[in-house]
Order: C-alpha cells, then structure tokens, then sequence
C-alpha cells in the first residue's frame, strides 16, 4: 500500500522538469555528468560516497523516512544509492528519465537539513551529496519550474522575488507611512552612510510580508538603533541559486549584498528571520566569494534580539500569554547555534515555554527548507505528507499546552503553515518578531 | 606473504590517504581552511565514546554490538598469543599477548557481531535496501579470519587445511582494507573531523 | 616395546599421506580421532615411550606440550649427530666437539634477566620450526606439534 501511494507521488509533472528534459540527448546528459563529475568531483565525494558502509543508521534522521511509515527509498543513504550510486557507477551514462526522477528526489525529497550529519558515524554531509545532484540537473537545466524562476529572478532583478527597484523603495516608505500612524516619529533610515546596522531581509518580504518591515523598524526604533536599508538592489540577503546548484549566480548575489553594506559603510549585517539566507550570508556564499567567514559581521534576527534584551534596549510591557513551543530551524540551530538565544528572548517575552521533542540540533526539519517549498504548488501535497513525523511532533508539544508555535524563519513559517492546515492541528504561528512587536513597549 | 600482506595494506593506506589528501587539495580546498583541530577531536571523541551521541543511545543493541565488534577486531589480531609469538620468531619483537580464554571470548564476540549485522542487512528494511553483494563479501571477510581462526586454534576437523584458509583470509581482509568500504578505517577521522569542524566553529552546534 | 612406537609412527606418516587425498580426508580424521584415543588410553600404560618437550621454566603452559618421539624423529631425520640439536656455544661461536645433552634450553635460553618467556618460546619454535622448513619436512602449523588431547 506505501510503495503505491509513493509510486503515485512520485510522478508530479513539473514544467520545469518534463520542458528541459525534453532538450536533452542522452549523450548530452553523460558528457556533462562526466565533466562535471570531473571538474567539481573531489575528495568529499569520493570520500563519502566510498566509505558508506550502508548501516541504514541515518534513516531514523530523516523526517522524510519517518514520516512515509520506514520506506527504506526515503532514507538519506537510500536516496543517495537512487541517484548518486548509479550515476558514478555508470560514469553518468544515465538515461533522461533518470535525470527526472534524480531531479525530483535530490529538489523535492531531501531538505538539506543535515540532520542525518548528526546520526551517520562518519559524518557523510549528505546534504553536499544532494546538492551536488542539483547542481548536475542545474548544469542539464533540469530544475522544478517554480524554483527556478525565483533564481531567474535573483539572475535579472537580484532578488528573488522580481520586486522592481522602484517597487522596494515604495515599499519601504508605504511600510514608514502605516507605522507613523502608530509612532509618529519613526522612520525607515534609506541610504545612510556609517549607520551601526545594514537592516537586510529575503524578497518575500516586501512581497508578501510588508508588515514584518514594519515590525522591525519598530523594534529598531524603541530600541534606539542606528540602522538603515538601501535604496538599490543588494537589500535582498535571500539566495535559491544556493538550492537549484547555480553557485556563481550565488557568488554574484552575495557579492552585490555584502558589497551594498560597505557601500553605506555599515559596521554589521543584521538580517530578518529567514533561516536558508543566515545559511547563504554566514556559511555559503562568503565562501564562493573566497571569504573564510563573513567580510562584515553578520547576525541573524535571533541574535540581534538576544543582544537587544540582554543589553535591556527592549522593555516588554505584558509577556505573551499563551503557551508558545519552538519550532528550531536548521539553518539558525543546526547552521548556527542560535537555539539557547531564541530560548532567553522567549523566555524574555512569553510566560510559558512548553519545548518541542526532539529539539534544538536535533529538532525536526519543517519539510520546506532547503528550497523544498519553493518548487511550488505541484509538490505542496507531497512536502505536506512527507512531513507527518513534524504534525506529530506539534500535536505532541499541543498536548502538552502549546498553542503558538514560534518559527524563527520563513521557510519554517510557511512548512508549518501548511502542516498546521493539513493535519487540522489549530495552532498558532508566529515569528519571534510578531511576538516581540505584540508585547513590547513600543516608546 | 605476510610481508606482501602488510606492504599492501600499509602502502595501500598511505596511497589512498596521500591521494585523497591531494585530491582535496586540488578540488576541495576549503577543508583545509575550515579544519579545527579541537573541534575535529571534540566530534571524533563523541563519536568514539559508546552512547555519547543521540544516535547511539537511540541504538543500544547497535552500539553494544559495533563498539564490541570493532574493539574485538583490532584487539584479537595483535594481541593474540600466538600472533604475537609469531612476530617474536620473525622479527624478535614482542608485546603484551592477551590471555588464551580472552581472545576466545573475543573472537566469539567478533563473530556473533558479524552475525548480528547480517541479520541487520537480511531483517531491517532500512539497511536491507542498502545493502548490495559488495556488502555482503566484506563481512564474509572479516568473519572467516576470525571463525578459520577459533577452528584452528580448537584443532577441529582438517584445522589444517583450515589454518590455511585463516592465513588467506586474515591476508585479504588486510588487503582489502585500504581499497573498499573497510576504508572507513583510514577516512573515519577525517571525514567526521571535517564535520566536527565545520559544526563547532562555523555553525557553532554539536553534531553528535 | 621400541618397534611398536616405530609401527605407530609409520602409521601417523601413511595416514598423513592420505590425509592429502580430499575425499578421505574426513575418513581419516574419524580414523585418526579414534587411533588417538586408543594411544592415549596406551600411553597410560607406557609412559616412558612417548615423551613430549618439557622444560621446567614454561610453568604456566598455554598449549598441549609437544609430542616428540626422540628416537623415532632422528631415525627418521637421519641425524647422527646429538649436538645437530644439543648445540653450545661459547662467546657467540658454535663448538663443534661439545654438546649440552641433559641440559634444559632455559638454562641458557632463559638465564639473563631480560629475557622473557617469548624469548624461550622462539629459540624452541625456531629450533624445531625453524629446522622443519629448511628441510622442507615435518610439523610448522601450531597445532600440528601442540596437539590436543
């Protein structure tokens, strides 16, 4: 019964797959396997996919195999043996329908989470070896039609949301006008040189969430910050070139975002609540820029709040009442430490903490990271199903008390959105902004 | 042989190791850059401490049996009397030799644990499905060393046909070590020393 | 008494020879189990005929002692000499016209304060052993001379 019901999810037709599939020769798809199995194949590939004793013991870290009743095809390794095996077995002498179908588990079965880093004795980074796939179906143009386009938009627009350089401007002053209705003397600093903070968030943002630039620039303002946003592309720290395997448009995001922060000559990027670009901004893209660590300090939302209650910049007036979990992101805890700062500014905030299990590094993944949510509508059902390990993880810390789960990154945010409605849970979700805007004094 | 044995494995080692090291070098420098040496050795001592990692606690039967599997497997073959006196005779060196009943014990040990990880590949689907020809071998070599030796030392039927066959295998398993999946020996550290370090000074987590 | 030992030695080497033949290789091993066992029950009766290698400084003893039959081993080997195998020496060299006959190998092998049990072992495993693949004949696997009883 499983294998049928996976079998069924397992053909979704997506443009983006089946049209660039369709321009492909199979001698077109082992020439470029095998060059870039050759340029960019290295010592971590061969390394990890040579010693694999194949102990099966990172199945149990994967929200994907435990959530589709143990099927073996869904174990970290077990997708790994799929795609990967066969394609340095064969020297990719692969056929085009196996292109798709490797498409399809390395953009859509796998979150990148590396949870299973955490449960493989050696340490196989299976989340490289995925990424190393995608890069081969970014190289064949063989990426899921809705993630690709966030990365044609990141190419034209250097955002990812195809938000016009006027649109962002507007934006930013439309967001200004609704919060002087609150605060009248509050302002959104465009352009300042020499501000402390480079305020930076993910193209959604101005999208879909204006209000979340409202909320910070409140937060700014009562915390008496010196910050400021750009009024030029470079304002966007988010990055899905990072997931569909296009790493020199990767380059060229970070590039023109770090370079816009030294433009204005801020001392220190502070970034909104999105986990996948904290990831781009601190681990990844300084590297394809041949940074070691970032060129400007960076610091994600959760940071920069820890630091705002810890130098008591922030006074709460009410502490939210009801009873909050947290949903750890891996792209903040188990790609940045950053869970024990999210604990102190909700116990700062909340009056009851109720934690989630498993949690902090070995909490589980949404099931919308890694790009996962991106690739769109035709794989909304298959994410949500493959995800029913979190539903009872959330139904559990439920029962426990929790109504308001707070989900410190967008990706997570709307993952969890979507389980919430799917398994009927009826809890609340926030961001750790919402809940420090609703209980802060504003003056 | 025995010489043959021992220059292939240790040359082997070091040419893979040697090659890697360049490969990695050439293709994946940031290794390099990203290594740490104390948060390589704050992973790799998680992981070689038994139930110090979620992982391991989440296994208990897994744990027991690997962390005795594998102390059993190096320490039977060079702490064996009778390895050790035939190093004596050939080269005039020696050290401590474990006592007769120990190394018994051990070597049943080694090969209930053989057992216990074929059952694995045969009974858990998750590993079943993993699991090649390939896989199988190499547990067929590291068993038979082991179950040619306890008949030999027991003096069972033809024990010396099957001294032999111990003599062979015990070779090949060395052999073999540097050229398949039992390189996981040499690779051990590093791959998890490059996480270790990777998760304790850049992503600032542990990855146990 | 001395020709029996004989017999049954010739009959160790025929089955010996057999023994290499795979098809009787289990015939043989049934055969010699129960041959064994008639020996020992023998052996009870005659202890001065069949000698094992003994030395009073292996106290604790690991493995079965060595059975050897000293005269049957040198008729067979066509030694002549007693000092081919009780040899002395006298500062590094070996004496021609000497021999150390009713001595122990420890009472040299063993004597010097460094030297440790694995010292006593090896000079005795190289002396037989050693002797066994030079000459391309007799016992080197451990338990073809540590037999078990």
């Amino acid at each position: 019964m499983t294998k049928r019901s996976v079998q069924n999810i397992s053909t979704i037709p997506d443009e983006g797959i089946d049209k660039g599939a369709q321009r492909l020769t199979p001698d077109q798809v082992s020439r470029v396997i095998r060059r870039h199995l050759e340029e960019e194949g290295g010592a971590r590939l061969k390394v990890y996919t040579e010693t694999c004793v194949h102990c099966g013991l990172c199945s149990d870290a994967c929200h994907f195999y435990l959530s589709h009743d143990h099927d073996p095809k869904f174990s970290p390794a077990g997708k790994v043996k799929q795609t990967l095996d066969k394609i340095i077995r064969k020297k990719g002498r692969v056929s085009i329908d196996f292109i798709k179908k490797t498409a399809e588990i390395a953009f859509t079965e796998c979150n990148l989470c590396r949870r299973c880093v955490m449960y493989c004795p050696f340490g196989i980074d299976v989340a490289y070896l995925m990424l190393f796939l995608r890069r081969i179906c970014h190289k064949l143009g063989v990426v899921p039609q809705y993630i690709q386009d966030t990365a044609h938009s990141h190419a034209a627009t250097m955002n990812q949301m195809w938000v016009k350089d006027d649109e962002w401007i507007d934006t930013l002053h439309w967001q200004e006008d609704e919060a002087r209705d609150e605060i009248p003397d509050l302002r959104i600093p465009l352009e300042k040189q020499g501000a402390d903070i480079f305020y930076s968030v993910i193209g959604p943002e101005p999208k879909f969430r204006a209000q979340m630039i409202y909320q910070a620039a409140v937060i700014m303002n009562a915390a008496g910050m010196d910050w400021t946003m750009p009024a030029t592309p470079g304002w966007d720290n988010s990055d899905m070139c990072m997931y569909t395997g296009d790493e020199e448009m990767v380059a060229r995001l970070k590039k023109v975002h770090f370079e816009t922060a030294m433009r204005l000559k801020t001392k220190r990027i502070v970034m909104g609540e999105c986990g996948h670009a904290y990831r781009s901004v601190h681990d990844v893209g300084n590297r394809h820029l041949g940074w070691k660590m970032s060129p400007l300090p960076v610091m994600h939302a959760i940071e920069f709040y820890y630091e705002l209650f810890k130098d008591r910049k922030l006074k709460v007036n009410q502490k939210y009442d009801a009873p909050v979990t947290l949903h750890d992101p891996c792209n903040v805890v188990r790609g940045g430490g950053l869970h024990e700062m999210a604990r102190y500014v909700i116990n700062e905030t909340c009056s009851r903490f109720v934690e989630m299990h498993p949690n902090r590094e070995h909490n589980y993944c949404c099931g919308a990271g890694g790009g996962v949510i991106n690739c769109g509508p035709p794989y909304t059902n298959k994410r949500v199903v493959s995800n029913r390990v979190k539903a009872d993880q959330l139904a559990d810390a439920k029962a426990r008390g929790a109504k308001t789960i707070i989900a410190p990154c967008h990706n997570c945010f709307g993952g969890l959105e979507d389980i919430v409605k799917h398994y009927g849970l009826g809890m609340e979700i926030k961001f750790l902004g919402d809940v420090i805007y609703e209980c802060m004094d504003k003056e | 042989m025995v010489g043959v044995a021992f220059t292939v494995f240790l040359a082997g080692s070091f040419f893979r190791l040697i090659s890697m090291w360049r490969l990695a070098k050439k293709k994946d420098g940031l290794i390099f850059s990203y290594i740490s040496i104390f948060f390589a050795l704050r992973s790799i001592v998680h992981w070689i401490l038994p139930f110090a990692g979620v992982s391991m606690r989440k296994h208990p039967a897994m744990t027991i049996v690997a962390f005795l599997f594998h102390v059993c497997l190096f320490a039977v073959p060079i702490f064996l009397s009778a390895h050790v006196i035939l190093f004596k005779e050939s080269w005039d060196i020696s050290w401590w030799r474990l006592p007769d009943m120990a190394a018994e014990i051990m070597s049943w040990s080694v090969i209930g644990s053989c057992l216990f990880f074929l059952g694995r590949r045969i009974f858990l689907p998750e590993v079943r499905y993993l699991t090649s020809l390939s896989d199988y071998l190499i547990l067929a070599a590291v068993a038979v060393p082991f179950i040619s030796g306890l008949w030999s030392y027991h003096q069972w039927a033809a024990f010396q046909v099957v001294m032999i066959v111990h003599i062979i295998s015990g070779e090949i398993m060395l052999m073999i070590i540097p050229f398949t999946r039992l390189s996981h020996m040499l690779f051990f550290p590093f791959t998890r020393g490059y996480m270790g370090s990777e998760f304790g000074a850049v992503r600032h987590a542990k990855d146990w | 008494m001395t020709k029996q030992k004989h017999n049954f030695c010739l009959a160790i080497e025929f089955f010996r020879k057999i023994s290499s033949m795979k098809q009787t290789k289990i015939l043989f091993y049934s055969v010699f189990s129960i041959l064994f066992l008639l020996v020992g029950a023998f052996a009870a009766f005659s202890q001065e005929d069949i000698e094992t290698v003994n030395d009073s400084a292996f106290e604790n003893q690991t493995r079965p002692p060595v059975v050897f039959f000293h005269d049957t081993h040198n008729e067979n080997a066509a030694i002549e000499e007693c000092n081919a195998c009780h040899h002395m020496f006298e500062d590094g060299k070996r004496l021609d016209d000497d021999d150390s006959i009713g001595m122990e190998c420890s009472e040299c092998h063993c004597s010097k304060m460094k030297d440790s049990m694995a010292d006593l072992i090896r000079v005795y495993h190289l002396q037989c052993g050693g002797c066994h693949l030079k000459q391309k004949t007799g016992p080197v696997m451990c338990g073809e001379c540590h037999r078990k009883r």
